[in-house]
């Protein structure tokens, strides 16, 4: 009997054992159901999801990538916007070193495919708004990435279900590029699967940095103009072995292209309005705070996409590589955007010759004197000023003052040109007193006072930490900042990545493609010249007299000057495919002012850049190259042309 | 263990390390050369070219062992002759790509049209050339000459080399390179003195088949060895230059 109760004991103990299931996830890894159960869960995979969204933001500069917090070649300073010390050639892309772009894109699609496929699992736990609202903005994040990936290499491999290996073979894995259409057209379709998912406000975050409806629209509205101005001005083309073109679009697509960046735009007409909270007609001073105050306001209505900062969890250093000379923060950067004279160029109210550049010299051919610096800026558009610190003009209760030397030759009869017209050597050093550096030795002036030979801003002519353009940087840059929080990795402006100005601009630019296509179905041409007048009235421009003045490039120059330094200019002069004729040998020009000791007066040289950088945009460059190891991985993925 | 037993593992390990140090798990270099010249097929000279990623270069597809293998390149010499003697003995399908009419000629669907691309098993040498049709030929009409402000003065004449109507698009520069050394070019020339000029829509193409007279800007050139050479381009695919040979001043 004892020998049965051993046996009946040890049955007991191993059925025991057996009861418990081994087969369990592993604990230290956070699972499906740990995070898409509750709405915590969601919000973590969202922030992670609109954290690495590839948007051009505070934090990238094409010579290092998205997403890293050193900017000292700023992408304004490829574009002919500005000039910088650390950037002087033209340049593509490199892919990133924090961030490289088409691995980290891919990442992003895989994560949105990923919560795409699992979401519907746990529906059960939420409402099916919130579902929906989820899965819209996985679609729209999705869209986002391919529209990054397109725009930069044209066709890439399209993945819309999450990969598995080993379950699928390396060579099922081996994606070939699509077309670049069919890529353009995944974009626009989850962008559009966006909108009907979406709903008008984002319940979980209405301050623009999640997407709903309007977003997405104001997205498509940008990308679908990229395409069709793709598939009207593109040159390049590069077929596959199986003929499809995955560089460059049927030039007879274009207008189904803008149609529909047009039909997008219009869309999100009436939930985002362009901002005026300080704007009163005729008063330039109030058009111009009301310009500066647009990209600081959280509460702007014209914000309609943007992404957020905040001290110390996500930080940028716009302010501190940005500020002019004589404001330097504690880490001593300063003045990386200098605008160049082109790009102030384009603005009205500013002395101009016939041929449309600004006016330095008077009809004798001397140089115009003028009492302070500002006085030649005196009448200039609102938006210039708020865009850039002209010479002379005030910021943070300072006088920016920025001049290149004291002239202390002759003034009776005039002054005139110190350089032959087109010329790009260096000055004469007579009668031109100047500083190689900011630690000056004061000049004598004729009546006994001291002048220093340059501003406190510059320019310096053995160090470039100045504005070495005659201008410096204003858009953005926050006005109420103490000089001593002028720090890298310290600032927390929201950037913003659509504001409805683009939208109107972008409204603007199809409806007159349309026009010019001969496209009927709406008032195009119209529809164009109102766009662009609501932007100038803004700006406070002189607004347009009739719709038929406007060119295309009335609309495109309007556009560069409202969305300058916003990172937005070199994607538009590329789909244009003016860059390689707008950077062929090019030298930027800056403006130098001068003091007259003898006329106790200034007066301004225009030239080239004093550097003599040149800018030679490659047209390969418009396709960008490939990463090689990508290549390397997947040899069914073609190289770019001219790599 | 016994005292010999010291020196006999000593030894073993000697041996262990000493075969180690003989075995060279390596392939030898490739040592096979690819060598040619990209010619005019109207004259029998070679294509001029710009140096480095700009200019003309060779294309090589190993297809021995995959119908899409991934392309390997590299350029060509300033005036249109190539050379390259680290080269894997296989099998390859040569081209050349640059500011010509392509060697491989497809319509605009993809399809080929022409293919004059080479074949060959590279053994050892293997010398390649190609006859092709550059989108403008650029002549010198008279060498540079010295003016009295010592600024320089060039003469050339610029004619198409096709009659391929898909490679006759608009003549959109010409510039007079000025350098300090022969590698003269879009991408190495001095814009203190080197003279560029665009051409917008049809403008340029009256200057063909002209003598173009062109001028050094910038007032009087340095007392040095100073090369000049004149590219010029149309509006085709990548917009590469077609250059003449460098001079420099006629004395």
């Amino acid at each position: 009997m004892k020998k049965y109760s051993y046996i009946f004991l040890l049955i007991i103990i191993t059925s025991w054992s057996a009861c418990r299931n081994l087969d369990i996830a592993p604990k230290n890894i956070i699972q499906d159901a740990d995070v898409f159960s509750t709405p915590e869960g969601i919000q973590a995979y969202m922030a992670r999801l609109y954290s690495e969204l590839p948007i051009e933001d505070f934090r990238y500069s094409p010579a290092r990538g998205l997403n890293f917090f050193w900017i000292i070649s700023p992408m304004s300073a490829i574009t002919g916007e500005a000039l910088s010390r650390d950037q002087t050639s033209a340049m593509q892309e490199n892919s990133g070193v924090n961030w490289p772009v088409w691995s980290g894109c891919y990442g992003v699609i895989r994560d949105c495919n990923y919560f795409i496929e699992t979401l519907p699992k746990y529906s059960k736990d939420f409402t099916s708004a919130q579902v929906n609202d989820w899965t819209g903005e996985a679609y729209f994040i999705r869209g986002m990435t391919y529209f990054a990936l397109v725009k930069r290499f044209g066709g890439v491999p399209l993945v819309n279900s999450v990969l598995n290996y080993p379950g699928e073979t390396i060579d099922q894995l081996k994606i070939p590029r699509a077309s670049e259409k069919a890529t353009w057209d995944q974009v626009k379709s989850d962008f559009d699967s966006a909108m009907n998912l979406l709903p008008d406000v984002n319940p979980d975050a209405n301050d623009g940095s999640r997407a709903n409806k309007y977003v997405a629209a104001a997205f498509e509205s940008r990308a679908m103009l990229y395409a069709g101005s793709i598939a009207k001005y593109n040159t390049i083309t590069l077929f596959d072995s199986k003929n499809n073109e995955i560089c460059g679009i049927p030039a007879a697509d274009a207008n189904a292209y803008f149609l529909a960046g047009y039909n997008a735009a219009k869309m999100v007409e009436g939930h985002y309005s362009l901002y005026t909270k300080e704007w009163i007609a005729n008063n330039p001073q109030a058009q111009y705070q009301n310009f500066v105050d647009l990209f600081l306001d959280p509460g702007s209505p014209e914000n309609i996409f943007v992404r957020e900062y905040q001290y110390p969890n996500s930080v940028h250093g716009y302010d501190a590589y940005n500020v002019p000379r004589q404001l330097a923060g504690p880490n001593g950067y300063s003045a990386e955007i200098n605008p160049t004279l082109n790009f102030v160029d384009m603005f009205d109210g500013i002395p101009k010759n016939p041929d449309g550049t600004i006016k330095t010299l008077d009809a004798s051919g001397h140089y115009i004197l003028y009492k302070n610096t500002m006085d030649m800026f005196s009448n200039a558009e609102p938006r210039l000023r708020a865009t850039v610190i002209l010479p002379g003009d005030a910021f943070k209760g300072q006088s920016i003052g920025i001049w290149r030397g004291i002239y202390t030759g002759p003034v009776a009869g005039g002054i005139s040109p110190l350089l032959p017209p087109g010329s790009k050597s260096q000055y004469p050093t007579t009668d031109i007193v100047e500083s190689a550096t900011a630690d000056q030795t004061p000049y004598t002036l004729p009546d006994g006072s001291l002048m220093n030979p340059a501003g406190p801003s510059g320019i310096f002519t053995g160090d470039q930490t100045c504005a070495i353009s005659g201008f410096s940087i204003r858009k953005y840059l926050d006005p109420n900042l103490p000089t001593s929080q002028v720090l890298e990795n310290h600032e927390s402006q929201t950037w913003i990545e659509m504001r409805y100005a683009e939208v109107l601009l972008n409204r603007a630019e199809a409806a007159f493609e349309l026009y010019l296509a001969g496209q009927s179905g709406a008032d195009y041409l119209n529809d164009a010249f109102n766009d662009i007048n609501q932007i100038r009235l803004r700006a406070g421009a002189a607004l347009l007299a009739s719709p038929g003045s406007m060119t295309i490039d009335t609309i495109r120059i309007e556009r560069r000057k409202e969305l300058a330094f916003e990172n937005k200019t070199w994607w538009d002069l590329r789909r244009w495919r003016v860059l390689d004729k707008e950077q062929n040998g090019t030298i930027y020009k800056v403006l130098m002012p001068f003091y007259a000791a003898q006329a106790g007066e200034y007066f301004f040289d225009a030239r080239t850049d004093e550097r003599n950088d040149v800018y030679t945009f490659d047209p390969r460059w418009y396709y960008e190259q490939i990463p090689q190891d990508v290549i390397s991985k997947n040899s069914n993925i073609f190289q770019n042309p001219g790599y | 263990m016994n005292k010999l037993s010291f020196p006999v593992v000593l030894c073993c390990l000697m041996m262990i390390t000493g075969i180690s140090c003989s075995k060279i798990d390596n392939y030898p270099a490739p040592s096979a050369t690819i060598q040619g010249s990209v010619y005019d097929a109207m004259t029998d000279s070679t294509v001029q070219t710009e140096f480095g990623g700009g200019g003309t270069r060779v294309k090589l597809l190993e297809t021995s062992y995959s119908s899409n293998p991934t392309p390997e390149y590299f350029q060509c010499m300033q005036n249109g002759v190539f050379h390259d003697d680290k080269i894997f003995a296989a099998t390859y399908n040569i081209s050349v790509e640059g500011a010509f009419v392509p060697v491989i000629l497809t319509d605009d669907t993809g399809k080929i049209i022409t293919d004059s691309s080479k074949n060959i098993i590279l053994k050892s040498t293997a010398t390649v050339n190609f006859w092709v049709q550059p989108f403008l030929r650029i002549e010198w009409v008279s060498p540079p000459v010295m003016n009295a402000d010592s600024s320089v003065t060039v003469q050339v004449r610029i004619t198409r080399g096709t009659d391929n109507p898909s490679y006759k698009s608009n003549l959109t520069d010409i510039n007079l390179y000025v350098s300090n050394t022969q590698n003269d070019g879009n991408n190495n020339y001095d814009p203190r003195y080197s003279k560029l000029t665009s051409y917008n829509g049809t403008d340029g193409n009256a200057l063909l088949g002209q003598v173009v007279t062109i001028t050094t800007t910038g007032g009087a050139l340095p007392p040095q060895d100073v090369y000049f050479r004149v590219g010029a381009r149309i509006a085709s695919g990548l917009n590469r230059y077609n250059y003449n040979a460098p001079m420099t001043v006629s004395k």
